[in-house]
This record gives C-alpha cells, structure tokens and sequence, in this order.
C-alpha cells in the first residue's frame, strides 16, 4: 500500500480556516480511489497541493518515493501526475484536438527561435502528435468533434474533453475533480466507462465525487475526508453504508 | 542646512504623492481597476480651479467648487464607463486601454484648451515664505503638509468608522460574496471613485500652486503614486502613504547626487527592488 | 507621387513596429505602452551605428533586433513572474525611464536636439537613397516580419500563447511553462519594434525623442486596437488608416498650436469608442 502516492500530515490554513487538518493518507496503483466528503472538507485543497498550486503549511507529499511538495505544477506534471478542474477551465477559443495538442509534452517549436528557424521540423512534429491526439480524442468518445471549438461543445462533450487533455499529458496518476457532476444518464454512463477503460490501460485515478452510485460504480477505494482530515477509509459498500458517515455528509450538505 | 532642506521638501512632496496614492488605492482595492485616467482627474482639478480663480473666483470658494466637479467627473466615468464595459464583461486587459484612452482625452483636452506650457496661478499668498531654522517653506507647502495628513486622517476614519467606508473594506476584500449578500458593488464603486477624484483633485490644486500646471505630469506622479500603493501593500492606506512620504524624501535625498531629470530613475530602482525582494508590499493585508 | 510614397514607407514601419504590440497585447493579453521606447531604442542604435561608421546597415539592424530582444526579455522577466497589475507599473516606467534617457543622455542621443544626418542604408553596397527605393526595403522587412509572425502563430508556440491568454493557470495544470513562453513573447515583440525604429532611423535621417513617447506607444496600442487585434490584417489596416488621419485632420482647419493635441486626443477617442463598442477592431479578433 506504501510508496504510490502518499500524503503525510498535510495542513493549510486560509485565514481564519483550516482547510486541511494534519491529512494523511496512501494510494495504491492501478486502482480508482474516490475522495469523497462534505462541502468544504478539503478535497479540492489536497488536489492543489498535490499538482503544485498551493504549498502547504506543513506536511510532505510524495509520489515513486520522491517529495513532492513545494515543486511547481510543470514539475509534476512531468513527473506523472496531471489533474483536471470542476470547473473544466478549457480554452474555449481553441479546437477541442487543440486543447489536447497544447497539454502533450515536449513538443518541438514552443519556442519562438524553434518555430521560427525550423517551421518544416515544427510542422512534422505537428502532423504527429496531431494523429495522436486524434486517437485521444476517439478514446474518450470525441473524434466526430476534433475540428469544433470548445464553445461549440454541449456540457458533457466538455466534460469528456477535460478527461481526455489530462490523458494528453501522458500522466500515469490522474486526479479528476467531479469528473460526472452535472451530467445526464447517458453522458454519466460515458464517462463511467471512460473511466473503467482508463484503469485498465494501466493509469491510476484518484476521484473527487459527490454522486453516491458513481462512487460506488467506480471506486476500488473510498478515502472520506471531513474537517480537513481522512475520518474512514474502506470499501464503497462499507462507507456508502455508514450511517454516521451519511449523517456527517449529507449534514454538512444541507445543513452547513 | 542641506540635507534637512531636502528632508522637508521631500515631507511636502511625499504628501502630495501621498493623497494620490491614498485615493488611487481606494479605487484599486474596491473596483480592482488600474485607473490610470485617475493622473487626468489631477490635473483637471488644478486647471478648474485655475480657471475659477482668474474669474475672480476667491481660492477657498474655487478648490471646493473644483473639487465636486472631479468628483462628478470620477461618478460619470466609472457608471458610463467602467460598468457599461463590465457589463459586456470585458476583460482586465480592455479596462484598462479604456483608461489609457480617457487618460489621453483628459490630458490632450487640457493641453488643447490651456496651451501645454506651464501655467501659473496668480495669486501671492501661498508663495509666502515661512522660515523654521534655516529651513525655507512657502504656505502652499505646509498647506499640503496639513492638506496630506488630513487626508491621510480622514480617509482611515471613513474606512474603520462609517457605513460606507465599512461596504467599501467589505466589498474590497470579497466582491462576489458582496454581490450575493446585498451589498450592491456598483453603487458603492460609483460613491469611492467620486470621492477618490475628490480627494485627488486637492494635490492637483496644490502642486499648481507650488510648481505651476502642466496637462502631461499627472501620469508620472501617478506611475510614482502607485509605486508607493504597491511597495506600502495593496489595501493598506498607511503603507501607501507612508511610502510615498519615503519615496520623495529619497527622491529628494538623490539630488545631492544625480541631476532632477533622473528622479525617475530613482523611483523606478525602488520599484525593482522590491518587485524582486519583497512584492507583495510591506504591509500588504 | 514622392508624398504617397513616404506614407506607405511610414505606414509599413509602423505595420512592422505594431506586430510587436499586436503579439503582446493582442496575443497574449500584455497591457504593454513601452513598446515605443523600444522602437526607439532601435532607432538610436542604427543611427549610431552607421553615423559611425561602425557597421553597414543590415548588419546594425541585427545589433538593434539583438539589443531590443534582450531588453525587452530583461523588463519582462522579473515583472511577468510576479502575478497581476506589476507589468503595467513597469511598463509605464519603462516608458518614462526611456524618454529621460532619450532627453538627457546627451552624448549618446543627442538630447532634446536629436541626432541629424543618420545615412542611408546601403545593401550589398547599394545606398538606398529615394524614397520608392526605401519602399522596396520597407515592404521585404514588412513580409519577412509577417511571415516570421505567421509560422509563430502556425507553431505550438502560437497555441501557447492564445491559451495563456485565456486562462495561464489551466495551461501550467497542462505541464507547460507559462512565464517562459511570456518572455518569448516579449523578446519577438523586441526584435520587430527595434527593427521597425532602426528602418524609421534610416528613413528620416533624423529622430528625437518625441516619436519614441508615451504618446507614441499609444499611437501603436491605438493601431492594434483600430485594425484588429491578434490578426496579421489588423497590423496592416491599423497603422495605414491611423497614418492617413492627420491628412484628413488637415482639412477640418484645426489651428497648428493644438493639432498635436488634437491627434492625440483622438486617438484617446478611438481606444475609449472601440473598447466600448468594437473590440475585435476593424478586421481582428475580440480583445
């Protein structure tokens, strides 16, 4: 259960609150982990402290045995470990296959001097990775929509596409941030088996969700979080089935 | 002696500056606009009152009188401007070419109409010396002294003690969660940005006064003035103005060893250093 | 005829001056007014250069590109790392700093008066002494810039750069490297502002510190904003239609004493009317 992803004693404090109370917990490979908890729990603060957006006050994360904390977000996502928003944050501007060429990395001509002296080389590297990000897109459902701009996309294509530019990262660890939320049945069901897919290629998915059933169809492992801190670890059943837990979460739901 | 002669007209410069900062960081904290028009709103205070005062206007009837109208002046643009362009939501980026441009419709109207010579106000009293230990100082200096510090007074009074002061420092430290709870930021950025532009008209007056009016200066005491609001910390009047008061004494300081034209260059030093030591101010909230 | 041909050589160099503001607040979304003082910069080193004797022309062009690149990236580095309003602070400074030194640094500049007498460019031992020949000069650099702005823009440097604009956070959630690609950014716009100030040395023969103000750098932010931002038509249009506008001043009789003013305030006009009410400009994309 040790060395994946493991955070250790993670704290942070924003003012007069404490996000995150002294944290602690370890990922497995290979496995969907659900994060779950009330409004306010911490679980988007433990997603930014681990890709590197916010530094902790105290505690240590650490990923293969390396530390992690304190680093900048590039830096992590070249180490393996790429995240998607709640609130998408794609480029509406640009084509959905270039929302996923910009995230793909070391790409020839990022640099003026490259693209300038070397426009046939830029261009090669180009046409690609353009192919690559096709199949990207085509494996989380969006080949008929490379060409549109993101604009154009319905609500759930969209969430489709935050999926599919984490994967365009070349990631191994992939932190998804309500990744269901707010979908149809349909849709939900896509990105279900998107997810499924996705584990069994090999990557490792570490999942905040508020939808009991997704969590229960797609969680290998649930990790509550409340307060800033992990209160249970278990199984979906186990904690979907807790009644104390249940009071704490949909207590802090409505009532909060 | 010298040196303390430098002290003290830094003091007096340092308090000018200091009433710009003060009014520019409350427009900066509460709306988040970089109004650079704001260096027009100082120079057409000293060229109203100018303009009152060889009509025969007496000075303390013609400041107050210049003083609302750029108070009305900052009301008109931030409801025509400024909230007509967050209502199409325009990005930080267009806000602030919107200001650039007014800032050269103010400037460039002024220059027309009062030729971009330097003007001089006509009247004696303030040109009056007062002599403190060797220590040379016309009225017009101390007034800005006593003007700075007033200021600098009232301003801390109406942040901690007022209604309105309260809605500013509460919608300044969270807009959206304003907006929500009924706090209505659109009237309460128009109210702070008229009283910001009155507050700065005083030291548009003042320095005419002293040094005489120019219609393109206002940018460069504004560039300075948002130097000591960034150096003092975003949202902390006194940082602002202490900080101004620090920056003028040094740049007053400087000219026993570099020429005037290069006082800029000091300023700017200051800026470098703590962009790269300290940015977020010294005491910033 | 020698008239129309001196407004198009104007009209190019300022085509080829605004691609720099056009990439850096048209592209990246940079609230830059400095970019004047850089064009000046440009400017004043080909005069001495050549004046000198130093160096041919093409080769104090490169001095100038390689001179305005470096201090482009040295302004951008330290102010673009540091979040929010710093870089309008800065440039703004940079821009005031620029013309103190342009007035006062006498020996170099030659101050208020100016630097007269800057030769013509000779290239491959040609001097380049008429206007129409000047425009045969002024049109190349104007293709070559435009081309160099095109395989940007074609380039994943040109995505990167639209997708900071947009949202620069989700872009270093993707794993790429936002302040580098800003300051490449910063230094391209260096090296077609110094260009266009060195060509704009060599055309008049003479310059002082009045086209390298802060009135001119919002002459060029004026340009972007007319023509269109983000678009290779929009530093065509722009700078042709803003050039022409004094001639058609001419003819409302706007007495000598104001005009310079009254350009000005117009072009304060223009940037409030098209923020407001067209900011995509004429032919551009929406700032």
């Amino acid at each position: 259960m040790t060395g994946y992803l493991e955070v250790t004693g993670l704290s942070r404090r924003f003012g007069g609150l404490q996000a995150l109370n002294s944290c602690s917990f370890a990922i497995a490979p290979g496995r969907i982990t659900c994060l779950v908890g009330p409004n306010g729990a911490g679980k988007t603060t433990i997603f930014n402290v681990v890709t590197g957006f916010l530094r902790p006050d105290a505690g240590s994360v650490s990923f293969r045995g390396r530390r992690l904390d304190g680093q900048r977000p590039q830096a992590i996502v070249a180490a393996g470990i790429a995240r998607s928003f709640q609130n998408l944050r794609l480029f509406q501007d640009l084509t959905a296959l270039d929302n996923l060429l910009l995230a793909m990395p070391r790409q020839f001509g990022e640099a003026p001097l490259g693209a300038l002296f070397r426009p046939l080389h830029t261009q090669r590297g180009l046409a690609v990775r353009r192919a690559t990000a096709v199949r990207l897109l085509d494996e989380v459902g969006l080949a008929a929509r490379a060409g549109d701009a993101v604009r154009n996309l319905s609500y759930g294509e969209q969430k489709l596409l935050c999926i599919g530019r984490v994967l365009a990262t070349g990631a191994e660890l992939l932190l998804l941030d309500e990744p269901a939320s707010g979908l149809s049945a349909g849709a939900l069901g896509a990105v279900i088996d998107l997810l499924h897919r996705l584990q069994g290629e090999g990557k490792t998915l570490l999942v905040v969700e508020h939808n009991t059933r997704v969590v229960q169809q797609i969680a290998d492992e649930v990790l509550f979080l409340h307060q800033g801190r992990l209160l249970a670890q278990g199984t979906p059943e186990r904690i979907t089935g807790d009644p104390q837990l249940a009071e704490i979460y949909f207590g802090g739901v409505l009532g909060g | 002696m010298v040196l303390l002669q430098l002290l003290c007209n830094g003091i007096v410069t340092g308090c000018a500056l200091g009433m710009v900062a003060l009014s520019f960081s409350l427009i900066y904290a509460t709306t988040r606009i970089f109004h650079v028009a704001h260096a027009g709103i100082y120079s057409l205070g000293g060229y109203l009152v100018w303009s009152l005062a060889t009509r025969g206007v007496p000075l303390p009837l013609a400041v107050p009188l210049g003083v609302a109208a750029c108070a009305a002046a900052g009301a008109l643009i931030q409801n025509q401007l400024y909230r007509r362009l967050e209502r199409r939501r325009a990005t930080h980026l267009v806000v602030l070419i919107a200001s650039l441009g007014l800032l050269a419709m103010i400037q460039n109207l002024l220059a027309a109409i009062y030729k971009p010579d330097v003007l001089q106000f006509s009247e004696t009293w303030g040109n009056g010396v007062v002599s403190v230990k060797g220590i040379i100082l016309t009225r017009t200096q101390l007034l800005t002294v006593v003007a700075g510090v007033a200021v600098y007074g009232l301003v801390m009074a109406f942040a901690h003690r007022t209604t309105l002061g309260r809605r500013v420092r509460a919608v300044a430290s969270n807009a959206f969660l304003a907006e929500i709870t009924r706090l209505e930021p659109s009237a309460v950025y128009v109210q702070v940005v008229a009283i910001a532009s009155a507050i700065v008209a005083l030291p548009g007056v003042l320095v005419g006064l002293d040094l005489g009016l120019q219609p393109y200066n206002g940018i460069t005491i504004l560039l300075t003035a948002t130097i000591a609001m960034i150096a003092g910390g975003v949202g902390s009047m006194s940082g602002a103005f202490v900080l101004s008061i620090a920056i003028a004494v040094l740049q007053n300081l400087s000219l026993l060893v570099m020429p005037g034209e290069w006082s800029i260059g000091v300023t700017f030093f200051i800026f470098v250093v703590f962009m790269l030591v300290r940015p977020r101010g010294l005491f910033a909230r | 005829m020698n008239f129309l041909y001196s407004y198009l050589v104007l009209a190019e160099i300022y085509a080829l001056t605004s691609l720099s503001t056009n990439l850096l607040v048209g592209i990246v979304g940079i609230f830059s007014v400095s970019q004047a003082a850089v064009f000046g910069v440009g400017a004043y080193i080909v005069a001495a250069l050549t004046m000198g004797d130093l160096a041919d022309f093409v080769p104090a062009l490169l001095v100038a590109a390689l001179a305005c690149i470096a201090l482009n990236v040295l302004v951008a580095l330290p102010s673009l790392r540091v979040a929010g309003d710093y870089f309008v602070v800065t440039s703004f400074g940079i821009q005031l700093l620029a013309t103190a030194v342009f007035t006062n640094w006498t020996d170099a500049t030659g101050g208020a008066n100016g630097l007269p007498g800057i030769p013509p460019p000779v290239i491959f031992g040609q001097p380049v002494s008429s206007t129409r020949d000047f425009l045969l000069l002024a049109s190349a650099a104007l293709a070559l810039g435009c081309l160099c702005f095109w395989l940007l823009m074609r380039a994943p440097f040109g995505r990167l750069l639209r997708a900071i604009r947009e949202d620069e956070l989700a872009v270093a959630a993707a794993g790429k490297r936002v302040l580098r690609a800003k300051v490449g950014a910063a230094a391209v716009a260096g090296a077609f502002a110094g260009v266009g100030g060195g060509l704009y040395a060599a055309f008049l023969s003479f310059i002082d510190p009045s086209p390298f103000d802060l009135d001119a750098s919002v002459l060029l932010v004026t340009m972007v904003v007319v023509g269109g931002a983000r678009t290779l038509a929009g530093s065509i249009v722009g700078p042709f239609l803003l050039l022409g506008l004094p001639q058609a001043l001419n003819f409302l009789a706007i007495p000598t004493t104001v005009a310079g003013a009254a350009r000005q305030f117009l072009y304060g006009a223009l940037l409030v009317a098209f923020m407001l009410f067209r900011p995509q400009g004429l032919v551009g994309q929406r700032l």
